[in-house]
């Protein structure tokens, strides 16, 4: 299964103060927030793991059809680093889902698959031929999958990422 | 305070993280933060922390957790207040 969160970074300064009190503190577990302390860039880390978290949340919630806000059951761990791309893992609630998360000067796009082999088969699509269920989860429709392949779609501010898994 | 005074007060704090302001000018209990507000899920917790110190409440992980509607959040909030 896929799941993904992309943040316009110019757009986050806008709507959110990360620095407010008590902001971090229910968001982000004591590790995470060890690690973004941690940081030259620690609004970068702020929302890198804020995007697993979201692109993790998508994979649990089509698995599970559970709904809900739960930051902290998200848990963020960095497996390895480079100058622009973070590759991890996010537990949740027993679960365990694997992330790669891309990165600009001004955007951030979180990719989460639930085994590691599914890396290679990863595709970013065009938005179309895309239905939602009745719990909102989005499926891909076409002549190669009649009955719905699960595809991830987010949207914020300048950007819109659509992905899925092809066969 | 009433119902209808916490709800005002509730619309008051969500209506700077609401996009869709046709769904805010209808407001219901069943109105839903994120499906029917667009409120961004990285500003849920804006409004819990608003929430908190608009009403000198804590709002703890299991309540957060529930906090996706505005019926939940008023049961949330009239339980911390009575619980005072």
């Amino acid at each position: 299964m896929i799941g993904n969160d992309v943040i316009d970074l110019i757009q986050t300064r806008q709507e959110s103060n990360w620095q407010r009190k008590g902001f971090l503190e229910k968001l982000f577990t004591a590790e995470e927030q060890s690690l973004i302390a941690q940081q030259l860039n620690p609004e970068r880390m702020v929302w890198v793991f804020w995007s697993m978290k979201e692109a993790a949340y998508k994979i649990y919630n089509r698995q599970t059809r559970i709904r809900a806000y739960m930051p902290l059951k998200l848990v963020c761990s960095l497996d390895s680093e480079s100058s622009d791309c973070i590759s991890g893992k996010v537990s949740c609630c027993g679960n365990l889902y694997f992330t790669q998360t891309i990165f600009t000067p001004d955007c951030l796009h979180t990719i989460a698959v639930t085994t590691p082999h599914q890396w290679s088969t990863v595709t970013e699509i065009e938005k179309k031929n895309i239905e939602k269920d009745e719990y909102g989860i989005p499926f891909l429709f076409s002549p190669l999958s009649p009955n719905g392949q699960a595809v991830s779609i987010s949207h914020h501010g300048r950007f819109e990422k659509v992905v899925c898994l092809s066969a | 305070m009433n119902k209808q005074e916490l709800i005002l007060k509730l619309k008051a704090i969500i209506k700077p993280y609401t996009t869709n302001t046709e769904a805010f000018d209808n407001l219901t209990e069943e109105t839903d933060f994120i499906n029917d507000l667009n409120i961004n899920s990285a500003n849920l917790v804006d409004i819990v922390l608003d929430i908190e110190e608009t009403f000198d409440v804590v709002i703890d992980n299991v309540d957060m957790e529930r906090m996706l509607d505005v019926k939940t959040a008023v049961a949330i909030i009239e339980t911390k207040l009575a619980a005072k």
